[in-house]
């Protein structure tokens, strides 16, 4: 049930990404060269309708639908790691004018050039636990 | 036709913008869950290197994810163009290939390390109140932006 739930909202995510057109390059990178407002837009509606949406749950003290656990959303203080990875991610999203959402949804849309993005990240994430076991 | 024309044009963001936001207060309202597209990717990739594929949520979220956009190419006819971006318009295929691989890996490693991509830190831990998104979310930005500007500047590219 709870895996079927989220891929139900998967399909309205997936859906609206390719909708707003976030899985074309194009659209992203006018918006990275600021020529174009739409990304930052829709980026910031979405982020300020979430963030209504969890303060409203928050205070609110239901219980998650579904697994009966208490309702907490996780904040983490800032560390090195956070800003390190983004510098990396940032540079990744540039090149590719796509992020891991949009690049899943070129996939469902048949943009196979997602396929090489795609591959790069199995392997970025295969170095990601090959070096924290290697620390440890 | 007529539905067909309406998702075939681009979303208007004050439509588009608020239905994704919807999708991380539904993960959270749902499971007490935060909404990330690379942990479905990790979770993926975890379970295919252990020979399985008993998905958890943040797999099935992401097999969703795929069909939600196979969904949209369907209904509005997708979009006619064989092209990738300014890479295509840039330089040769191999090329792009091998950029998009390179762009690939600095996705995945940066973000698993970040905690979390644009979706993750961006928008649900913006959401939730974490300062760490917000620092994740202010460099990647940055870089980002900053990194198009550098492009733009070596190879001409202006889209």
């Amino acid at each position: 049930m709870i895996r079927l739930a989220a891929a139900l909202v998967g399909v309205v995510f997936g859906f609206t990404l390719a909708w707003s057109g976030m899985s074309d390059p194009d659209v992203i990178r006018a918006g990275l060269l600021l020529e174009d407002f739409y990304l930052f837009l829709f980026f910031f509606a979405a982020m300020a309708t979430a963030l209504v949406g969890v303060q409203l749950l928050r205070r609110s003290r239901v219980r998650a639908f579904l697994t009966g656990e208490r309702i907490e959303p996780e904040t983490l203080r800032p560390e090195r790691r956070h800003v390190f990875g983004s510098v990396l991610f940032g540079l990744g999203w540039a090149i590719s004018a796509a992020c891991p959402g949009p690049v899943a949804a070129q996939l469902g849309q048949g943009i196979f050039w997602s396929l090489a993005t795609i591959v790069g990240i199995v392997i970025g994430l295969r170095l990601h636990t090959a070096r924290a076991r290697a620390r440890t | 036709m007529c539905v067909r024309d309406a998702f075939a044009s681009q979303a208007p963001w004050f439509v588009a913008g608020p239905l994704l936001g919807l999708c991380v207060v539904a993960v959270l309202a749902l499971l007490n869950g935060r909404l990330g597209v690379v942990g479905g990717f990790s979770e993926v990739v975890e379970r295919v290197s252990e020979r399985s594929l008993n998905l958890g949520w943040k797999g099935t979220f992401l097999v969703g994810l795929v069909g939600g956009a196979l969904l949209w190419a369907v209904v509005s006819g997708g979009r006619a163009d064989d092209g990738y971006g300014w890479l295509t318009r840039t330089f040769s295929d191999p090329a792009v290939a091998l950029l998009l691989l390179v762009a690939g890996v600095l996705i995945g490693f940066g973000a698993k390390t970040a905690g979390g991509c644009t979706a993750g830190n961006g928008l649900s831990g913006n959401a939730f109140g974490s300062r760490a998104a917000f620092t994740a979310t202010m460099t990647f930005m940055a870089v980002a932006v900053a990194a198009s500007f550098v492009t733009k500047w070596i190879w001409g590219a202006a889209l």
